[in-house]
C-alpha cells in the first residue's frame, strides 16, 4: 500500500504536531487573532501540508510523466475509419463474416439482424511522417504528429455496452462503486498544484458521457480525490464564484472570520481535522483566485490559438486541449477530455458519413494541436496524452439508415504521446480483417497498468483496503506494455 | 482501580474451538494457542491443513508445524531465528514465495507473536485438536454477563458502560467526563432527528434540573416524527434508494412510497426483524397489505438498463445479482458478491452457495429493460403528487392554448362540416373522433387534433401545440411504486461459469451456507430466506445490524469493517459488548428505539469529545471509546442545518422528491439533460432527504459532502473535508439564501443590541451562546462590514448581518456533532 490509509495517518500526525506545538491558551489566540498575526496561524499554514490528502507524495520508482491528459473518445471510435487500414477487409466489401470470426460471440443488439457482413472502409489511408503510420483522410492533422506518438492497434476491452464499457475503461470494473484512474493517481501521488483539483474534468461533443459522474468518481477513495469537471460555460468550477455583491475583499474577510473562529474551535477541541477544513478554505480562496485565469485564454497569442483553430472562446474540443495544456502547466496531475459522439451505428446522427466527419472534425486539429504544443513547450516529455474510447467498431457493417459499424471489444486503435514513450512507432497488429488482435494484446488492465507505471507506481501496489480487502485499479490483472516505452 | 476484567466468552469460545483450555488470560508473553493458533488457522490452513497439503505441509496443529514439508522442518531446531518459518513470512526465500500466497503479507504484530513463539522454542500443546478454524461471526452470541465494575470514578449508567469501561482500564484509561448539557443536547438532537435543538429546546432542557432531564429529551427526540427522518437515511443508502433509474439513460422512477414506509416504519418501531421480513418478502405473506408490498421497493432499488441494444436478459441478471449483493451486505454483513465468479477466497462461501441464495431472487416478474413487468409496479390509482410548478404550467399553457383555439372554433366547425368522406379518411384517429361533435362539448385533447388538420392552422398554434406536447412529457403521473413480484412459478436457476450469464453451470436450488445454520424448509422461497435470516439464532443478522446503529454514534463500529464480518475484516473491539447488544436487541423485541435509548443514555455516549492528547499514543484513533467523536454531519443533515437555523425548513413528512434549486448544468453531466426545474413554495425547504436523486447527476450540495450515489449498498459514508464543500457553503445560491433568512431572523426575534443579536445568531446555529472571544471577533466582524458597507444605515446593517450569518452558517461546528 502505497501511501497509507491517509485519513487515520493525517489525524495522527497533525493531532500530534498540532499539540506539540500549539500549547496556547484561548485567550492568547484570541487576542493574537484580534491583533491578526496569529503564531497559531503560522502554525496551522505550517500544518496546511500534512492535513492536505493531496499533498505531493512521491512515485515508488523514477516516473516517466508526471501528468496524464486523456482524451476520452466517448462512444467508441471506429479504428477502421481512422488508423487500422485493413485492404481485405475492403475487397470483401459485402461478404459475409466468416463464421469462425463470431461463433460464440456476443455483440451489442443482437436481438437485431444487423447484419454480418464485412464493410471495408471508404476512406483514403496513407502513410504518414518518417514512421510511416496508416492514417486516414478524416485526420489531417493528427497525420502530421504521427512521429511524435505511438500508435497501438490492439487494445481489447470487456464490456461492449457504453455506460459498463466507459466504467470499466475508467474504473477497470464494470460494477459501480470502484474508484476511477484519475482518483487512483492523486491518491497515489497527489497534486502538484495546491489551488486547483489534483484530477479535472472537461467535456465538449452534443451530450455527457453515459453514466456521468461515476466515470470520475472516487468510489471507495475519499470525495478528495474524485474528478471536477470543468464547466463549459458559467462558473468553471461549480460554486466558485462569490454570491452576487461578495467582493474580493469580503468574501476574504469573511473567510478570515470563518478561521479564526475555527482556529479557537480546534484549540478547544483539538480536533486535527479543523485544521484540515481550515486548509479547505484557504485553498477554495486560491481557487478562485486562480481558476478565472485558468479559462482566460486572453494572454494566449494569436499563433497558439490557430495551431488549436479557437476562433471564439465557445466551448469546444479545440478549446478544451488548449485548457488541458493550461492545466497540466499549473500541476494539475490527471486531466481527462470527453468528447462525444462516436457512436457510429449508421442511425440518425450517427452515421460513418457526414457525421463521422464531422467528429473527426471536431477533435482532429485540437488533438494534434496539444501534441505539437506540449511538444513545443517542453511539457510532453513530462505529459502521457492518451487517446481513445471504451471499445471499437466491428469490421462488420451494422445497417440501420446507413451502414455503420456495432460496439466491437476484440480490437481498437489508442495512441499515445508523452511522458515516456516513443514517438513513431505502431505497435500491435489485427488479421487481416481487424477483427482479432494477432500481436501485442493491450486489454484495458494493462493500459491501467502502463499508465501508472509510466507515472512512476507499480500497479500491484497501489492499494486501498476496502470491505476486508486490498483493491486495486487492476484488480487482478494487467501487464505493463514495456514495448510503448522509449 | 476497577477489577481487571478478563474477556471470559472470547475466552471460552477460542478454547471451544481450538482445543485444549489454555485461557486467554494467561500471563505468558507468546501463547501459541491464543496468540498463534489464531493466525496460522486464519492464513495458512486453507491451503496446509485437513482438506489440502500444498507443499506437502499441514500446519493445523503445532505439531504438524514442528514437522514441515516437502521444503523440511518449518522451525530449526539450533539457530531459530534462521527457521524458515521466519523466512517466508517475511518475504521470498529461494524457491518459496511470500507467505500467504499472493495474499497481502502478515502485520508486523503477527510475524512478531509467530517469531517471539518460534524463538521461545516453539512450545506445542499437549493432545492439540487441528485447528479448523471457526470464524468468531460464524458462532451464534452467546451472552455476556456485562463485567463488574468495582470502586470505579467512572459513571456507569447501564451495562454498556461496564463493558468500555472495563476495556479502558485494561489500558489503565478512564473514560472522558460527560459533555456539557449543551452540547449533549444538541448531540442527541442531531443524532436523533437530524435537528439541532431549537433555542427554546435548549432552553426548557437547561431549566429543567429534576433529574432525568436528559432521559426525558432523549424520549422526546425519539417520538419526534424526525426520528424516522433521520434514520431513514442510513437504510437506504443501505437499500441504495434513488429516484431514478441509474446507468446511462437514468429516466426518473417512482419508489419514493418505499422511502416513506421506511420513515412510517421507523416512526411507528416496527420491530427490526419484522422490518426486515416486509422488506425482503413482504409481498409473499399471506394476504400481504399495501405496506408490505411497497417495503419490497427494498430489492427494487436496482439499477435499470434503457441503453439501446441490450440485451435484456443480461440486465434482469445483473438486478438479480445485485439483490443477493445488496442482501449479503445489508444483513450478512458478508462480501458474498466475491462468490459471484469463484469460491470465495477468504470466507466459507462457494460460488454454489452464491447462486443457491440468487435462486432465492431470480422468480419476480421484473425484467432488465424497465418495459414491461405486469405485477411489478404498485399503482395508486386517483393520487396525484401536489401540483407542482411545472404542473400549473401545463394547465396555464394548456388555457391559453384553449382560449386561442376557442377563437377558431366556427371556422374549424365549419370546415371539418365541408369534408369528403376521402378526406375524414385521411385525417388522425383522434381528429376522426371529433367529426361532427359540437365544437364546445370537444375535449382540448380533440379540438388540438382537428385544428392541427386545419389548412388554416398557423405558425403560432404549431409552436404552442408543440410546446405544450413538450411539457406533458414531464407532466406528473399518477402515483406508483416498484415492488417485488413472484413468478408463478420459479425461473430455473444456474451457477454462471467465472460469474459470465452466457456459460451455465449446473442447476441451483434455492438454499443458505453451509457455514450458517439451516434454514428448515422444504421449497424455500424469498419469505423463507427471510424469516430465516431474522432467526435470533442467526450469528450474523443482529450483530451486523446493531454494529451499523452503534457506528452512526461513535463514527466507527465495534466492528470497524461494519461490511465485513468474514475472516478478512477487523476482529471487534469489544466483542462481549456486540454479542452483548446483538442479544440485548432480540430481547428488547427487536426494539430499535429500545437500543437508540440504551446507547444515547450511556455514559459512553455522553463523554466529551475533546480530544486527549495524552491518549495520542495508546489509541491513536480512539478505538476503545476513552471519548466521544466530532463527527462531521451527514450530507442531508448539512442542508438540514442551515435550513432550520435560518427558519426556511418546511418540516413537512413524506411525498414526492423535491427539487431544491441547484446551480445550472449539473444535469447536463449526463448522457440525456434532464430538466431541474427548482421547486417553489414549501418544496424548496423541506429536509435533505426529499431531494430527487439523480443517480448520474445527484444533487451537487449532497454529493460534495458524500451524499450515496444510489448505485450499490453505501454501508458507511466517508466523511472528506474538501475545498468544494467550502465553495458550496460560501457560495453556493441556497446556501447564501440561507444566510440571508438567517440574518432576518435574527433582527426579527432579536430587534436591538448587537451582543444579543449575535448570541442569538449563535445559538441558533451551534445551540451555545459564544465565548466572549468569538463574540468580539464576530463583533469585529461586523463592525468592519458595517463601516465598508455602502446605503443607508439600514442597508448597512443588512450588508453586515449577512456576511455574519454566512460566517456562522460556515463553521466546522455547525456543521459537525460534537
Amino acid at each position: 500500500m502505497l501511501p497509507g490509509n491517509p485519513p487515520e495517518d493525517l489525524c495522527r500526525q497533525t493531532r500530534r504536531h498540532f499539540f506539540s506545538r500549539c500549547g496556547l491558551g484561548l485567550g492568547g489566540i484570541a487576542l493574537a487573532s484580534l491583533l491578526g498575526k496569529s503564531p497559531l496561524r503560522a502554525a496551522a499554514a505550517a500544518d496546511a501540508p500534512l492535513a492536505n490528502p493531496l499533498a505531493p507524495k512521491p512515485p515508488q520508482f523514477a516516473p516517466k510523466a508526471k501528468n496524464v491528459i486523456f482524451l476520452f473518445m466517448a462512444g467508441g471510435p471506429s479504428q477502421l475509419e481512422l488508423f487500422d487500414y485493413k485492404p481485405k477487409l475492403i475487397d470483401l466489401n459485402g461478404q459475409a463474416v466468416p463464421d469462425s470470426l463470431i461463433a460464440g460471440k456476443r455483440f451489442a443488439f443482437m436481438d437485431s439482424s444487423h447484419g454480418t457482413k464485412l464493410l471495408g472502409t471508404r476512406r483514403e489511408f496513407k502513410r504518414h511522417g518518417r514512421s510511416g503510420a496508416w492514417v486516414s483522410d478524416l485526420f489531417p492533422h493528427t497525420a502530421k504528429i504521427v512521429d511524435d506518438i505511438s500508435i497501438v492497434k490492439s487494445c481489447q476491452a470487456t464490456l461492449f455496452n457504453h455506460a459498463p464499457a466507459k466504467l470499466f475503461m475508467n474504473t477497470g470494473s464494470g460494477q459501480f462503486g470502484r474508484p476511477s484512474m484519475g482518483s487512483w493517481v492523486n491518491y497515489g501521488l497527489g497534486s502538484e498544484c495546491q489551488d486547483l483539483p489534483g484530477f479535472v474534468v472537461l467535456q465538449s461533443g452534443p451530450r455527457g458521457p453515459r453514466g456521468g459522474a461515476v466515470n470520475w468518481g472516487s468510489g471507495f477513495l475519499p470525495t478528495t480525490y474524485q474528478g471536477v469537471p470543468l464547466r463549459g460555460g458559467g462558473d468553471p468550477i461549480l460554486n466558485l464564484s462569490s454570491p452576487a455583491g461578495i467582493t474580493v475583499e469580503r468574501q476574504r474577510q469573511t473567510v478570515d472570520a470563518i478561521r479564526d473562529l475555527n482556529l479557537k474551535r480546534a484549540v478547544a477541541t483539538g480536533d486535527a481535522e479543523i485544521h484540515t477544513r481550515i486548509a479547505a478554505y484557504e485553498m477554495a480562496c486560491r481557487m478562485q483566485a486562480s481558476a478565472p485565469d485558468l479559462i482566460d485564454l486572453s494572454k494566449e497569442s494569436a499563433a497558439t490559438l490557430n495551431l488549436y483553430g479557437i476562433e471564439k472562446n465557445t466551448p469546444s474540443f479545440g478549446r478544451n486541449c488548449l485548457l488541458a495544456r493550461r492545466l497540466v502547466e499549473r500541476g494539475v496531475r490527471f486531466v481527462q477530455l470527453y468528447h462525444t459522439n462516436w457512436d457510429s451505428h449508421g442511425g440518425p446522427g450517427e452515421n460513418l458519413q457526414g457525421d463521422f466527419e464531422k467528429v473527426c472534425r471536431e477533435v482532429d486539429q485540437g488533438q494534434a494541436a496539444l501534441v505539437q504544443d506540449l511538444k513545443d513547450r517542453g511539457l510532453l516529455k513530462d505529459t502521457l496524452v492518451v487517446w481513445g474510447g471504451e471499445f471499437g467498431r466491428t469490421p462488420m457493417g451494422e445497417n440501420r439508415d446507413t451502414t455503420g459499424r456495432n460496439h466491437h471489444i476484440d480490437a481498437f486503435t489508442m495512441w499515445f504521446a508523452g511522458g515516456g514513450t516513443k514517438a513513431g512507432v505502431t505497435i500491435g497488429e489485427t488479421d487481416e480483417l481487424g477483427f482479432n488482435a494477432v500481436a501485442d494484446p493491450f486489454h484495458v488492465h494493462d493500459i491501467h497498468a502502463t499508465l501508472l507505471h509510466a507515472l512512476g507506481i507499480e500497479h500491484t501496489k497501489l492499494t486501498f483496503r476496502f470491505q476486508g480487502r486490498d483493491f486495486r485499479l487492476t484488480d487482478v490483472h494487467g501487464h505493463v506494455l514495456h514495448k510503448l516505452f522509449a | 482501580m476497577p477489577r481487571r476484567i478478563l474477556p471470559v466468552p472470547l475466552a471460552a469460545l477460542v478454547s471451544l474451538l481450538v482445543g485444549p483450555a489454555v485461557s486467554a488470560a494467561t500471563a505468558a508473553p507468546v501463547d501459541y494457542t491464543r496468540d498463534v493458533k489464531p493466525i496460522v488457522t486464519q492464513h495458512c490452513v486453507r491451503c496446509h491443513g485437513a482438506a489440502k497439503q500444498e507443499a506437502g505441509l499441514r500446519m493445523d496443529t503445532a505439531e504438524a508445524i514442528l514437522v514441515g514439508g516437502d521444503s523440511g522442518p518449518l522451525v530449526k531446531a539450533g539457530a531459530r531465528d534462521q527457521s524458515l518459518l521466519l523466512k517466508i513470512i517475511a518475504g521470498p526465500h529461494e524457491d518459496i514465495p511470500q507467505m500467504p500466497y499472493k495474499r497481502p503479507p502478515l502485520g508486523a504484530d503477527e510475524i512478531a507473536k509467530l517469531r517471539a513463539w518460534v524463538l521461545a522454542g516453539a512450545p506445542a500443546p499437549e493432545k492439540e485438536e487441528p485447528g479448523v478454524f471457526v470464524h468468531w461471526a460464524f458462532v451464534p452470541p452467546q451472552r455476556p454477563t456485562p463485567p463488574e465494575i468495582s470502586n470505579s470514578q467512572s459513571a456507569i449508567r447501564n451495562p454498556i458502560d461496564r463493558f468500555i469501561v472495563a476495556r479502558l482500564a485494561q489500558d489503565g484509561v478512564a473514560p472522558a467526563p460527560e459533555a456539557d448539557p449543551i452540547t449533549l443536547l444538541r448531540r442527541a438532537s442531531l443524532d436523533l432527528t437530524g435537528l439541532p435543538p431549537t433555542p427554546s429546546e435548549t432552553a426548557a432542557f437547561l431549566a429543567d434540573r429534576s433529574p432525568g432531564g436528559y432521559e426525558r429529551a432523549v424520549d422526546r427526540l425519539l417520538a419526534s416524527p424526525h426520528y424516522g427522518e433521520r434514520w431513514a437515511r442510513p437504510w437506504l443508502d443501505l437499500a441504495r434508494y434513488g429516484d431514478s433509474n441509474g446507468y446511462s439513460i437514468d429516466a426518473p422512477r417512482q419508489i419514493w412510497k418505499y422511502r416513506d414506509w421506511v420513515v412510517a416504519a421507523l416512526n411507528r418501531d416496527l420491530p427490526f426483524d419484522q422490518f426486515v421480513i416486509e422488506q425482503l418478502a413482504g409481498d409473499l405473506l399471506p394476504a400481504p397489505t399495501v405496506d408490505q408490498r411497497v417495503a419490497t421497493g427494498f430489492n427494487r432499488n436496482t439499477q435499470i438498463n434503457q441503453e439501446g441494444g441490450i440485451d435484456p436478459e443480461q440486465f434482469r441478471i445483473e438486478s438479480v445479482l445485485d439483490r443477493v449483493n445488496t442482501y449479503g451486505t445489508a444483513f450478512l454483513g458478508l462480501t458474498v458478491s466475491c462468490a459471484q465468479c469463484h469460491d470465495h477466497k477468504f470466507d466459507p462461501i462457494t460460488q454454489k452457495e452464491y447462486y443457491r441464495l440468487y435462486a432465492f431472487f431470480n422468480n419476480t416478474v421484473d425484467d432488465g429493460h424497465g418495459k414491461s413487468n405486469p405485477g411489478g409496479t404498485l399503482d395508486f390509482r386517483g393520487e396525484l403528487p401536489p401540483p407542482d410548478a411545472r404542473q400549473r404550467e401545463i394547465e396555464e399553457t394548456r388555457a391559453e392554448l384553449e382560449r386561442f383555439l376557442n377563437t377558431h372554433g366556427a371556422a374549424v366547425t365549419a370546415w371539418a362540416a365541408g369534408l369528403h368522406q376521402h378526406e375524414k379518411n385521411k385525417l388522425g384517429a383522434t381528429a376522426r373522433e371529433a367529426l361532427g361533435e359540437p365544437w364546445e362539448q370537444l375535449s382540448l385533447r380533440h379540438k388540438r387534433a382537428l385544428y392541427a388538420a386545419f389548412p388554416g392552422a398557423t405558425a403560432d398554434f404549431k409552436n404552442r401545440n408543440a410546446q405544450l406536447t413538450r411539457l406533458e412529457r414531464n407532466e406528473a403521473k399518477p402515483v406508483s411504486t416498484l415492488v417485488m413480484s413472484e413468478l408463478p412459478a420459479p425461473r430455473e436457476s444456474f451457477l454462471f461459469i467465472k460469474g459470465d450469464f452466457t456459460r451455465r453451470g449446473e442447476t441451483v436450488a434455492p438454499g443458505t451456507p453451509a457455514v450458517l445454520p439451516p434454514l428448515r424448509a422444504e421449497k424455500p422461497n424469498r419469505l423463507d430466506l427471510a424469516r430465516w435470516t431474522m432467526d435470533p439464532a442467526h450469528p450474523l443478522t443482529a450483530r451486523v445490524a446493531i454494529n451499523r446503529i452503534w457506528q452512526q454514534y461513535f463514527g466507527r463500529g465495534l466492528v470497524e469493517t461494519e461490511n465485513d464480518f468474514g475472516t478478512q475484516g477487523e476482529a471487534p473491539t469489544h466483542p462481549e459488548l456486540l454479542d452483548w447488544l446483538a442479544t440485548e436487541f432480540v430481547a428488547r423485541g427487536w426494539s430499535q428505539k429500545a437500543m437508540h435509548r440504551l446507547i444515547v443514555t450511556s455514559a459512553t455516549y455522553r463523554q466529551s469529545s475533546r480530544a486527549r492528547p495524552e491518549l495520542e499514543l495508546k489509541d491513536p484513533i480512539n478505538k476503545y471509546l476513552s471519548r466521544q467523536a466530532r463527527l462531521r454531519l451527514d450530507a442531508e443533515i448539512v442542508r438540514d442545518v442551515a435550513l432550520a437555523a435560518s427558519g426556511l425548513l418546511v418540516p413537512k413528512l413524506g411525498g414526492p422528491p423535491v427539487y431544491p434549486p441547484q446551480p445550472d448544468g449539473v444535469m447536463n453531466l449526463g448522457q440525456v439533460k434532464r430538466d431541474w426545474r427548482p421547486s417553489t413554495g414549501d418544496d424548496r425547504y423541506r429536509r435533505g432527504l426529499y431531494t430527487h436523486l439523480w443517480r448520474a447527476t445527484p444533487h451537487p450540495a449532497l454529493a460534495v459532502f458524500d451524499g450515496p450515489d444510489g448505485f450499490s449498498a453505501c454501508t458507511r459514508r466517508l466523511r472528506s473535508n474538501t475545498p468544494l464543500q467550502a465553495l458550496t457553503l460560501l457560495n453556493d445560491a441556497q446556501f447564501f439564501e440561507f444566510a440571508g433568512a438567517l440574518a432576518k431572523r435574527v433582527r426579527a426575534e432579536v430587534p436591538a443590541g448587537l451582543e444579543a443579536q449575535l448570541d442569538h445568531g449563535f445559538r441558533l446555529c451551534l445551540a451555545r451562546a459564544p465565548e466572549p472571544a468569538e463574540r468580539a471577533r464576530l463583533a469585529d466582524l461586523y463592525r468592519q462590514q458595517h463601516a465598508a458597507a455602502a446605503g443607508d444605515e439600514a442597508a448597512r446593517q443588512d450588508a453586515a448581518w449577512l456576511i455574519v450569518a454566512r460566517v456562522l452558517l460556515n463553521l466546522d461546528e455547525t456543521i459537525t456533532r460534537e
